[in-house]
């Protein structure tokens, strides 16, 4: 049957609701991409791609944040997909709306190799009939409805008839009530099936992931203009909440989009004022309307992306090329500028010299289709740049279609959280009270900070399927010369070929 | 009743193979304790149905990973197969192959002849039919199943109901041609009466079946709606002295017998959250006690013969009321107590994702006034509810029952 998504959304991200993870699971690299079911409960494709060694087997097993693997079955082997010997796949079944976590084990000429991949298990979709199913449902209802009919009349007619005895004018008038009774009843009991289906439908779009509602908005607070993110819905705080985690150091990472063409991108690290408020100084982006999207993560590994609006006017908007001297986190960057047009292998020279290459391959980018983001950026002379960490990775890239309709914040290691992924890596059953996961992970981080993964000659890759067609903006933060330096890129996503 | 009829032979369908002619006056009693064929097929199709519906959902407490072909859903598409294809197959040997007395023994439905049971019964493994693309479309749309009612399912459900009643009236039909010849008949049709019984219980197994709910007025009012019709109506056209005695007798043995076999079997989850790891398949719950509310409706049915259908509900109608409250409240106190957590009584055996807690102790839908606490007026209203409904639901079972009894074809 045709699955038609009459809506989406996501959780972390935004219309962005597979899971893309590239790391390793001990001494092979992997890229893990869990495809979600759109309904919970609901069965997830979860393929598993060794990119080096030679597997022998790999097993999968998910299980829930707070009931831990020892809450789970035993895994799963994933088969091998034919006539591709690195690539394993097996679908699995998300029971319950929230946290996942999924253990990913290789073994084979290296070893063994074990690692967890963060999943938010939501329903996104609410799915319409199509008229093929709507037809054959109409005629057997209909069939039914006309068969009991008549079996009813039948049995009042001539049920009670010695065999042989024709029915008499009173049998057949009884009989003819008896089915005009039925039909009534069965029309009652239609309705009522129609009401009872409603109010599933009506239930299940209340279950539908809807991120926690926010507001954005510019307060004036000691002598300076601060962007303000407050999460403004009921269910903050509520029974299904638990506290934050910082997620590459910190609590909330604050992306705003300049509307129409988003021709500037702010990427701060607001501080909480109090339970619900968030702030960040206001950068030197040029007035205009922005969309803001707030990503933040929960001691459950749950990853969030709440969106809100923000109107920047003349009287607050630093004005243009202003000096960046106004942050209130070192790790704040914003970018103003055209991006590099639609081509194979688009190049954005970046504000220090250095330039950085989409390596796209061969084809268009098409919706729903792997195709990992291949960066490289290399200095004035051509030689390749040494990148340098920027908050924990290599690379950090935002994924807007122009509509705001998909939303992703990426990087080399996927779509995925690692504040998500520690949590659901170091909960252990004594952290029944809510923040004693936080606590130990930023102990954890103090003495253990996070390590870079390698961006071999200053190239580096993220992998990544585009989730809907459309025209999009990509922007690629790195740190090169101790700054941070933004590339724009554009890109046209083509839909899916009708199969 | 026997004097209506022209014998077994000239008035049962045709057995599949070369055709017989019809020989009135030759059902001679020993060729009526062997049933026919098509009796045997669709009992045993109404017996897969149940088993498989009862395991199925076992299956779904205990491992919990659904798939096309389990093991409870074959036994539960091999009844709808059976029954299905045998009575197909007898309405075609009928119409087109059967004597003219055959065919006088059926009824009509869009030209065809069968007997009335046999429409029935296809006419439910069609509704199981429609089922299938419903309810994969429903798994689509809203996820695997979490609860067992829902809209594919109430289909699903009156599909396997209809393969039930068309078995128990088939073998009515037969029973009451037969007269005093038909012995073995005659418990066929309890039995497939049980059968049914059986099965509308589980259609209300979410509000029936636990005993933390048998302290609320809730557990009485849904009782009242499904139990008093489905051992009534049967029982009026049993020919055994206490044939609501022995439906729920059947209904109660079969489900034991589901509760003491399950458990025999080594089973682990398959899907997680596991918050309450299982190590064999969970069983049903132990079986309400209708064999007390039988015992007096077999009472009243005896005694009351003759006598105005409404004033016969007026009283069985809370007698069934009373008598379920007085044996199921006790009860519910033993199977929530620690001697039941025993084989015998499979008290205290949950699912595989339900969080251990003191719920699983405690009693469910209370009623309960404004500030919370346990409000006797509202369970007494909920009561006296129950018992307007029994006294309803048992006259329909007495109407039922008395066209049951006339049922010859």
């Amino acid at each position: 049957m045709a699955l038609a998504v009459a809506a989406s959304t996501a959780e972390a991200h935004v219309g962005s609701p597979d899971t893309w993870f590239e790391g390793t699971a001990g001494a092979y690299p992997i890229r893990v991409v869990v495809r979600a079911p759109g309904v919970v409960p609901g069965r997830a494709e979860i393929t598993v791609r060794v990119l080096e060694g030679t597997p022998r087997r790999v097993t999968v097993q998910p299980y829930v944040w707070d009931a831990g693997s020892g809450g789970a079955p035993p895994a799963d082997v994933a088969l091998p997909v034919p006539g591709d010997r690195q690539l394993y796949s097996v679908n699995l079944w998300l029971m319950v709306a929230g946290s996942y976590g999924v253990h990913v084990h290789v073994s084979g000429d290296r070893g063994e190799g074990m690692t967890v991949v963060p999943v938010q298990a939501t329903a996104t979709q609410r799915l319409p009939m199509d008229r093929g199913l709507t037809l054959i449902l109409l005629a057997l209802t209909l069939f039914l409805v006309l068969g009991l009919v008549t079996i009813v009349g039948a049995a009042v007619r001539d049920g009670v008839l010695p065999p042989g005895e024709p029915p008499g004018p009173s049998g057949i008038r009884r009989g003819r009530l008896a089915m005009a009774g039925t039909a009534l009843l069965l029309g009652v009991a239609l309705f009522g099936g129609r009401t009872w289906w409603n109010a599933v439908d009506r239930a299940h779009a209340e279950e539908i992931y809807r991120p926690f509602h926010a507001v954005a908005s510019v307060v004036d607070s000691a002598g300076a203009h601060w962007v303000r993110f407050t999460i403004d819905d009921p269910r903050w705080g509520g029974r299904r909440w638990t506290p934050l985690l910082p997620d590459h150091g910190k609590l909330m990472h604050l992306f705003l989009t300049r509307v129409p063409d988003l021709d500037a991108i702010a990427h701060l690290h607001p501080v909480a004022r109090d339970s619900t408020s968030f702030e960040s100084r206001l950068p030197a982006i040029p007035e205009g309307r922005y969309r803001a999207f707030a990503d933040i993560v929960q001691e459950s590994g749950f990853a969030h992306t709440m969106t809100a609006e923000l109107d920047l006017d003349g009287r607050v908007a630093p004005p243009r090329g202003s000096k960046p001297d106004s942050r209130s986190d070192p790790d704040d960057s914003w970018f103003v500028g055209a991006a590099a047009a639609d081509s194979s292998a688009p190049r954005f020279r970046i504000d220090d010299g250095a330039v950085v290459t989409w390596d796209r391959g061969p084809g268009p980018l098409v919706e729903g289709r792997e195709r990992p983001l291949r960066f490289r950026v290399t200095e004035p002379d051509g030689a390749p740049a040494t990148l340098e960490p920027y908050l924990g990775m290599v690379a950090h890239a935002v994924v807007e279609r122009l509509d705001g309709e998909v939303f992703a914040h990426l990087h080399p290691v996927g779509t995925v959280s690692m504040a998500s992924q520690m949590a659901l890596t170091m909960r252990t059953p004594a952290d029944s009270v809510p923040g004693s996961l936080g606590r130990r992970m930023s102990e954890h981080a103090m003495h253990e900070p996070a390590s870079m993964p390698e961006a071999e000659g200053g190239a580096f890759s993220i992998p990544y399927a585009f989730p809907r067609s459309g025209r999009y903006r990509i922007w690629v933060q790195v740190r090169h010369r101790g700054a941070v330096r933004t590339a724009a890129f554009d890109a046209t996503v083509e839909p899916r070929p009708a199969s | 009743m026997a004097a209506r009829t022209d014998g077994i032979a000239a008035t049962a369908p045709p057995a599949p193979g070369p055709r017989r002619d019809a020989a009135p006056g030759s059902g001679a009693p020993a060729r009526a304790a062997a049933p026919p064929w098509y009796l045997v097929a669709v009992t045993l199709a109404s017996t897969c149905v149940i088993v498989g519906l009862l395991w199925d959902i076992s299956w779904h407490r205990t491992i919990g990973r659904d798939a096309f072909l389990t093991p409870a859903h074959v036994a539960i598409y091999l009844g709808a197969l059976i029954a299905g294809t045998a009575c197909g197959w007898l309405a075609l040997a009928t119409t087109f192959a059967g004597s003219a007395a055959e065919r006088a023994a059926g009824v009509r439905f869009w030209g065809f002849r069968a007997p009335l049971g046999a429409w029935v019964c296809i006419w439910g493994s069609f509704a199981m039919l429609t089922s299938a693309p419903f309810d994969n479309w429903w798994h689509n749309a809203y996820g695997l199943d979490v609860e067992i009612l829902s809209p594919p399912h109430a289909v699903l459900g009156l599909g396997m109901i209809g393969i039930q009643v068309g078995a128990m009236l088939m073998v009515l039909a037969h029973q009451n041609r037969h007269g005093a010849a038909g012995g073995l008949l005659r418990w066929m049709y309890i039995y497939c009466a049980g059968v049914a019984l059986l099965m509308a219980a589980t259609t209300v197994f979410e509000f029936t079946g636990f005993a933390n709910q048998m302290h609320g007025s809730l557990f009485y009012r849904v009782a009242a709606i499904v139990y008093p019709a489905f051992l009534i109506a049967p029982a009026r056209a049993g020919k055994l002295r206490g044939s609501a005695t022995a439906i729920a007798l059947v209904y109660m043995g079969l489900t034991l017998a589901m509760v003491w076999i399950l458990p025999l079997f080594p089973a682990t989850a398959r899907l997680a959250p596991i918050y309450h790891p299982v190590t064999r398949m969970v069983p049903p719950t132990f079986p309400l006690l209708l064999v007390v509310p039988a015992v007096l409706f077999d009472l009243i049915l005896r005694r009351g013969e003759g006598r105005p259908e409404w004033r016969l509900a007026l009283v069985m109608g809370p007698l069934f009321v009373l008598a379920l409250l007085a044996v199921q409240w006790p009860f519910a106190e033993f199977l929530l107590s620690p001697a039941a957590r025993n084989p015998l009584f499979a008290a205290d055996q949950w699912d595989y994702n339900y969080r251990p807690g003191a719920w699983q102790h405690e009693y469910w839908h209370l009623d309960r006034g404004a500030g919370g606490a346990w409000s006797a007026a509202k369970f007494w209203s909920g009561i006296a509810i129950a018992t307007g409904t029994a006294i309803v639901t048992s006259w329909i079972g007495l109407v039922r029952g008395r066209w049951m009894k006339a049922v010859q074809r």
